[in-house]
């Protein structure tokens, strides 16, 4: 435990760049992480709602010209 | 802790021991010094003594913080530089998202997009013919141009002019020759294949352009304004 601490103290923590830099690619990630994840839950709980759902029954095999 | 205690009491002793003479003296000094509750609360009851138990030390005992020590070194630096990191996370999410909320609310919309376009069939107009089109409110000529206007818009020498810009600036198919429709002195709408030049003419203070748009005569400043355009296909055009 204090060797995986100690190790991610002295790779990341130790010099400032790089720790601000890894806060703001964190931030970023966990945005699109979350975002992903929350438009996963929506599109679950309206499962069979939504248009892109039931586009094809309506479009048929033709080209998409209007969506 | 006891170690630290008996420490204090030696070091508080020793600088008085040179002023020890007898024995007499010294057991006096053992007495005075056994009765000063400050060091040493063990032998000495002191009225206000609140047992021995550890919940109810003497008041003047230094109380033991090991309960609040706990994890390593490492442990603890890390756990505060976690949660620095992380708040900072958090707030550089929240600027993020703010900055790009006020820049999608100062971006246009989808519908303003689809009106500032303007389609237009070219092959519906004839050589030598003008088409007035309204675009954003502001109307577009589109001028089919003939080889011979082609050749006297190029040929012209325009450095010599008040705002001098060579033809192949303002087209960029030579045939064909598009502009806003609005007058640059004042903002008349100007009539076309009217004028000393074969252009357009402003009847209002009578500013002649020429078949490039350019101005040639009167008191308008600078030539008539090309749009963003396109030819996205042959005989078809996009303005904006």
């Amino acid at each position: 435990m204090a060797g995986v601490l100690g190790g991610i103290y002295n790779s990341i923590v130790k010099r400032n760049a790089v720790f601000l830099t890894t806060i703001f690619a964190g931030a970023f990630a966990t945005n699109i992480i979350f975002n992903i994840g929350a438009d996963s839950v929506w599109d679950q709980i309206n499962k069979g709602r939504q248009w892109k759902d039931i586009k094809q029954r309506y479009m048929g095999d033709q080209e998409e010209e209007d969506e | 802790m006891s170690l630290t205690k008996a420490a204090t009491t030696a070091l508080r002793t020793l600088p008085r021991q040179p002023a020890i003479r007898s024995p007499a003296a010294a057991l006096v000094n053992q007495q005075r010094n056994v009765s000063d509750a400050s060091t040493s609360h063990s032998d000495f009851k002191s009225p206000f003594h609140r047992g021995t138990t550890p919940n109810h030390q003497d008041t003047t005992v230094i109380p033991s913080f090991g309960k609040y020590k706990n994890g390593t070194e490492t442990g603890n630096k890390m756990f505060q530089y976690f949660m620095v990191g992380a708040f900072g996370g958090l707030s550089a999410m929240g600027a993020k998202n703010t900055v790009q909320d006020f820049l999608k609310n100062m971006s246009a919309s989808a519908d303003v997009l689809a009106m500032a376009k303007v389609e237009v069939d070219l092959a519906s107009i004839p050589e030598g013919k003008n088409v007035i089109i309204k675009w954003r409110g502001k109307p577009v000529f589109i001028r089919h141009r003939t080889s011979d206007e082609i050749k006297e818009a190029e040929d012209f020498d325009w450095k010599q002019l008040r705002d001098p810009q060579p033809d192949e600036d303002r087209v960029q198919k030579p045939e064909w020759l598009i502009m806003l429709g609005v007058c640059t002195h004042l903002g008349c709408v100007p009539i076309g294949e009217a004028g000393d030049y074969g252009g357009w003419f402003c009847p209002c203070h009578g500013s002649h352009y020429d078949i490039s748009g350019r101005v040639r005569k009167g008191p308008a400043p600078l030539n008539l304004e090309v749009p963003a355009y396109d030819f996205p296909e042959d005989g078809a055009l996009v303005i904006g």
